[in-house]
């Protein structure tokens, strides 16, 4: 490891493979005029041509594949040397890690790789991604790592105590997996999806009446859209496993390309519970989840479950907040007035503020409890529009790291709010001074 | 109202206002805007639209004027910010009422920024981040020796409580 090497010698093949597709559509539109004159096959020169297009990419990528090289240095630091023209020579501290991910994109899993993603906690660009080592390869880079900032983490921090972290690699605990059968049932029947496919089914029924083009295709956009998402969802969330392992909660997903990621339980800033309407009869609930870190990152995990019976999905809730009782909240429920300002959900908001967390519930068709720790809320807000006023109503928000999840209780009683707000505020300032 | 259930009522000390030079800021603004909605009565008085059409766009015109003036003022009245001994409180807004309670271990940054009218007329906003996105917190219409000291103070008591972690 303390050696500079290069990665896998088959990386410029599968960087280069996106360019294939491109390479051949490219060709067929200059190529039919070439056909005409020549006689050659159109197959046959798009063939030829991709594959020419191809080498010149995998060339490029191998020259830049030949300048990259990565290595750990003596101060404990991952170090990637890159560049073709232009050299860049990036550096992780990695007593600051926040996470090691093994992901395998389609391609590369087709040439048995992966690609290792290195984060540390910082603003801006502040990781390192390593396309692509083999499975044995990445699986004992990512074990150094890990070794590497917990010894330096302990020897920076004088926390001896940091829960589980010392004991020995031990296997992982699955906790919860999703089957195949109940993911297809819970997309279908998620609020919008199984709206819009309703409006579908109506929409053709309509048409088949009146026989008109546009509700044809009205209904393509209505039947379209509903059904493009369930099949991206299906394809991400496909396997869906979450296991207990020495750093974390680990995530495993995927049906083309599997994601495997691991949670911090210290960093889950805030979640949501949700159940859709038509999940209820199952008692199914999907947890959100808003974990701080790089904000554009395309496998930062935002999905505790995607479907789960909800005594489970509790149970995973207490992996990541442990003394937290999602069923013993007392809410302060909004006020009757709530009524003519909400009339379909009034009866479900409301806030609930305990030792450890803040909460908040809302919504009707689908239902959302959120919580997030006194020491990760930012700043509380209390807003009054004009209709509110005159029902003397108020709402609370906590405003929390950006991701999936945020807390509103809208529409409590006025008098309520500012006492709530406080109580927050002073519980938002000592938990952060226990840490 | 009962003065406990008015949950924007001000803190022990009360809220600072803000200079009413953000009034004067704002209405420049306005008649700026309002250099172009003449220019288009004057276009309208060379079509040969009838008389009334002109008198009802310079009726209309001049109340949305009026109106607006009065809205900035009240507007810039309703700005307030206290600084308690653990957190900032900032108030505002009308029609719609906004309070914001940033503990100063939360903040992450604090800026000052004053545009060009913004320093002819001596004004300058503080504005407060935190690692939420959703914090909003930004007093507007400061004069700039108050708002200098308002950031140093603000930085200075963020340092304070986030250095004893």
């Amino acid at each position: 490891m303390t050696q500079p090497r290069r990665t896998n010698p088959l990386s410029p093949l599968v960087q280069a493979a996106p360019a294939l597709p491109a390479v051949a559509l490219f060709l067929i539109g200059p190529g039919a005029g070439v056909v005409e004159r020549s006689g050659v096959p159109l197959a046959v020169l798009v063939v030829a041509g991709a594959v020419l297009g191809y080498a010149v990419f995998v060339g490029v990528a191998w020259l830049a594949w030949w300048r990259r090289t990565f290595w750990i240095d003596a101060d404990g630091d991952l170090r990637l040397d890159s560049g073709l023209l232009q050299r860049s020579a990036r550096r992780l501290q990695l007593s600051r890690l926040q996470s090691v991910d093994i992901v395998s994109p389609f391609v590369a899993r087709l040439a048995g790789l992966v690609e290792v993603r290195v984060e540390v906690a910082g603003a801006g660009d502040s990781r390192i991604l390593l396309r692509y080592l083999t499975r044995a390869e990445a699986d004992e880079l990512r074990g150094h790592i890990l070794e590497l900032a917990r010894r330096e983490g302990e020897a920076e921090s004088a926390q001896p105590d940091r829960g589980g972290l010392a004991d020995p690699p031990g296997p992982a605990e699955v906790l919860a997996a999703v089957p195949a059968g109940r993911l297809v049932a819970g997309l279908l029947l998620r609020s919008v999806t199984a709206g819009m496919l309703i409006a579908t089914v109506l929409l053709l029924v309509v048409t088949a009446f009146t026989q008109g083009p546009a509700g044809i295709l009205l209904a393509l956009v209505t039947g379209g859209l509903p059904i493009l998402s369930v099949v991206t969802e299906f394809l991400a969330n496909y396997g869906f496993r979450i296991a207990r392992v020495r750093e974390g909660l680990r995530i495993q997903r995927g049906l083309l390309s599997t994601q495997s990621r691991t949670i911090p339980p210290d960093r889950v800033h805030a979640l949501s519970i949700i159940s859709p309407l038509l999940w209820r009869r199952w008692d199914w609930v999907r947890v959100s989840v808003t974990i701080a870190g790089v904000e554009d990152d395309d496998v930062r995990p935002d999905v505790l479950i995607p479907v789960a019976p909800r005594a489970q999905a509790l149970r995973l809730i207490a992996e990541v907040l442990p003394d937290v009782d999602v069923d013993a909240l007392a809410f302060v429920s909004a006020p009757a007035p709530a009524r003519w300002r909400s009339p379909l959900a009034w009866r479900l908001l409301a806030c609930a503020i305990t030792p450890q967390v803040i909460a908040t519930r809302s919504g009707r068709l689908t239902r959302r409890t959120s919580l997030a720790p006194h020491a990760r809320v930012q700043s509380v807000r209390v807003t009054q529009g004009p209709w509110e006023r005159s029902l003397g109503l108020a709402s609370l928000h906590a405003d929390v790291a950006p991701g999936p999840v945020s807390l509103t209780a809208r529409h409590l009683a006025e008098g309520q709010v500012r006492p709530l707000a406080q109580e927050e505020t002073d519980l938002m300032r000592r938990a952060r001074l226990l840490r | 109202m009962d003065p406990a259930a008015d949950a924007f009522a001000p803190p022990a000390a009360g809220w600072t206002p803000v200079s009413s030079r953000l009034a004067t800021a704002r209405r420049i603004t306005l008649a700026l805007a309002y250099v172009v909605v003449a220019a288009a009565g004057v276009v309208l008085a060379w079509t040969p639209l009838p008389r009334g059409w002109l008198i009802g766009y310079a009726v209309a015109a001049l109340s949305i004027l009026v109106w607006a003036w009065w809205v900035i003022g009240r507007r810039v009245r309703s700005f307030g910010f206290a600084e308690r001994d653990d957190d900032l409180l900032v108030v505002s807004g009308v029609l719609i009422r906004r309070l914001v309670i940033v503990p100063y271990g939360r903040m992450q940054m604090v800026d000052l920024r004053a545009g060009p009218l913004d320093r002819r007329l001596g004004i300058a906003t503080v504005q407060l981040h935190t690692a939420a996105a959703t914090t909003d917190a930004a007093i507007p219409g400061l004069l700039p020796a108050d708002a200098a000291a308002l950031r140093d103070r603000l930085a200075a008591r963020g340092e304070e409580r986030t250095s004893g972690l």
